[in-house]
């Protein structure tokens, strides 16, 4: 690596790291990319699909150790090359407690920028945050750096805002994304990783959810991968992205989550032995009367609808918190808006239907 | 020219003299959570049968109602027995009783005939209904309303006796269970608890109870909901409408969730006698309505919501005008 930028990227090993690094490589074949890496042989396996993989060198890192777990070697090399860095790695369990949460999302991105800190030419940092760094507030959520002020959902959100604080605190220069729920490759509906919302969906197909939180106004807002990675890549270095929030959002193309239902419903009716069993839509509900449900369950309920409920209860709230995203700055700088929800969101269906929803969903548990 | 109202003119109903508490069902093992968890969710007593039959609680609720309201026996158009007629005559508590009812030709003996013969009602012709669990009552009451409205009866009488089964404990899904038996005059012309609307979904792949209990708890809520927004849809209510819920006497926690599903405040649940009573299977709600009367919370011109499910799995509700 003697000539062209040299960057460090985060979470190379996830779907939209990988994503995100392909599409680096592509667009600038003078670009060299350090990969932050726990385990060289997940990167290897990884790495197996990139084109260009001469341009990559994976440094052994840990984001919860401090100077990144790095060799002083490695550390020294980075200090020495660095110009910018994408940090994408995180803790996505919504589950965690809020100080396992901050270990990855918040002490880590301390750790990425006390490593910029150290370096030789000034850093352009490129932080992949969420959207739900808006925790419970609702209504027009703007690309801004507010939010969290009314608290939030689960620990996932409250470190990711933490983390956000921080880049804008210490960061020379900066960009942040904010992707909303990622829930297939793209809009041909294919899904890679399967997360929170395949594994609900799943529940939901099952007919073992009672109730979900909602309320007129409820959407779901999620997105693609390729939209995401495809948006990161094009603007993490990109001086006219400097300084800005920017929403990888559905925006206006969001769902309502009533309609979103009736697509699902629909989509699985036209399997006629779904259909007969006559499962219910889940019921809608408000706040308090979800959380009465949850604590009925927690109370009497057997292990097993304890343990679905509890899947859901970590997410699911901000059904009954509803938003719209501002996507002003990513339409802008994209020259176009994300796919509309219901671009993809049937195609997905029928794919997970056709692989079986039951099958996709305990692969992950 | 408007057809006459069709309503329930009288509510009689008979409990086991025996009651029970949680901490004693407990220490008899008849529970299978805590006493304090059923508590919690608004359990105390239960009535529980230990010598009667379900025949002999059917036979009083009907006599008393015959007496209370002067009703001449011959002037009962139909008798509609509501309940597990195979056990009909087996003591409670007795599971040898209850074998011999099942499996001799004792199943041939039928107390809907027998209770035909022991009231003296003449005239009525005789219907039984079974496998409707808990609602099988306002399934009586609905043939009543039909056949009444269809003109084939002026006067229809409804009974149900349902107990627990033996051996089966005293909890069904987080509810603790009674034993009862209930009467109901249905006729043409009430002018008490006009029958406004009615609304029944009966969902055959959660036949399996036991299989598919999780299953079974989730469906509750949104089909529950579902027959509520429907009933008061054809009675044309809105939940602001309602004056009061008189509820199937299952957990106090499970009707605060479907009342906040439904729209309908917490307040206008009739709950008393859930602690009180514990779930009757399908007596409770008329048991309440008739409490509800005699204690004059529900006055003339009241509307009610009535609604049950009954495992196996039926889910039904009824709109009525006090």
């Amino acid at each position: 690596m003697t000539s062209g930028r040299s960057i460090l990227l985060t979470g190379a090993t996830g779907l939209l790291g990988r994503q995100v690094l392909a599409r680096l490589l592509a667009d600038d074949p003078l670009l060299h990319v350090y990969v932050l890496v726990r385990d060289l042989a997940r990167w290897s396996v990884a790495s197996v699909a990139l084109e260009d993989v001469r341009r990559v060198v994976p440094v052994q890192g840990d984001l919860r150790v401090p100077e990144l777990g790095l060799a002083p070697n490695d550390h020294a090399l980075l200090c020495r090359k660095l110009s910018a860095i994408v940090h994408l790695a995180a803790d996505t369990t919504f589950s965690n407690s809020l100080d396992r949460a901050r270990e990855v999302n918040t002490t880590g991105t301390r750790c990425v920028l006390e490593l910029g800190d150290e370096c030789a030419s000034a850093i352009h940092v490129a932080h992949v945050s969420t959207a739900f760094v808006a925790g419970r507030c609702t209504g027009v959520i703007a690309e801004d750096p507010s939010g969290g002020s009314d608290g939030w959902v689960n620990a996932y959100e409250q470190s990711k805002y933490e983390a956000e604080q921080l880049v804008r605190a210490d960061a020379a220069s900066w960009v942040i994304f904010r992707p909303s729920t990622i829930v297939c490759d793209g809009i041909d509906g294919r899904v890679t990783q399967v997360n929170a919302v395949h594994r609900a969906l799943r529940l939901l197909y099952g007919g073992l959810v009672a109730m979900m939180p909602g309320v007129a106004g409820s959407t779901i807002d999620v997105v693609t991968t390729a939209y995401v990675a495809d948006a990161i890549a094009r603007l993490a270095l990109a001086e006219s992205a400097h300084g800005r929030t920017v929403h990888l959002c559905a925006g206006e193309g969001a769902l309502p989550l009533v309609e979103l239902l009736d697509v699902t419903y629909e989509r699985w009716a036209r399997d006629p032995d779904w259909r007969r069993r006559g499962i219910a839509r889940p019921a809608l509900a408000e706040l308090a009367t979800y959380a009465l449900f949850e604590q009925t369950v927690e109370d009497v309920a057997d292990a097993s609808l304890k343990r679905i409920t509890r899947a859901l209860s970590h997410f699911v709230p901000q059904l009954a918190l509803p938003k719209r995203f501002v996507t002003t700055n990513a339409d802008t700088l994209l020259g176009h808006p994300a796919p509309a929800v219901r671009e993809f969101w049937p195609a997905m269906l029928d794919r997970m239907v056709s692989t079986r929803v039951d099958a996709l969903a305990r692969s992950a548990a | 020219m408007m057809a006459p109202p069709i309503g329930i003119s009288g509510i009689a109903y008979v409990l086991p003299p025996t009651r029970r508490s949680l901490g004693e069902l407990h220490a008899l093992g008849e529970l299978e959570s805590e006493p304090r968890m059923l508590a919690r969710l608004g359990f105390a007593e239960v009535a529980v049968a230990d010598e009667e039959t379900p025949y002999d609680l059917a036979l009083a609720a009907a006599w008393s109602l015959l007496r209370e309201r002067s009703i001449t026996p011959a002037s009962i158009d139909a008798l509609l027995y509501c309940g597990t007629p195979a056990v009909a005559f087996a003591r409670a508590g007795s599971a040898a009783d209850a074998a011999g009812q099942l499996a001799t030709t004792r199943r041939f003996q039928y107390p809907a005939t027998r209770l035909q013969y022991d009231l003296d009602l003449d005239r009525a012709s005789v219907l039984a209904l079974d496998q409707a669990a808990c609602t099988s009552l306002f399934a009586g009451v609905r043939i009543a309303r039909s056949l009444i409205a269809a003109g084939e009866a002026q006067r229809v009488l409804c009974v149900s006796s349902e107990f627990f089964p033996n051996c089966a404990g005293r909890e069904a899904i987080y509810n603790c269970t009674a034993d009862a038996a209930v009467a109901l005059l249905v006729e043409a012309g009430a002018e008490r608890n006009r029958i406004v609307a009615s609304s029944h979904v009966t969902k055959g792949y959660y036949w399996d109870g036991d299989a598919l209990r999780n299953e079974i708890v989730a469906s509750y809520f949104p089909t529950a909901r579902h027959v509520i927004a429907q009933t008061l849809n054809s009675a044309h209510w809105s939940p602001n409408d309602v004056t009061w819920v008189i509820p199937h006497n299952v957990s106090v926690r499970s009707w605060e969730i479907l009342l906040g599903l439904t729209g309908i405040a917490r307040e206008r649940l009739w709950c008393r006698n859930i602690s009180r009573l514990g779930h009757t299977l399908a007596g409770d709600n008329f048991i309440n309505l008739r409490d509800a009367l005699d204690d004059g919370n529900v006055r003339p011109g009241d509307r009610l919501l009535l609604f049950s499910y009954g495992f196996g799995a039926h889910w039904t509700a009824l709109a009525v005008e006090a």
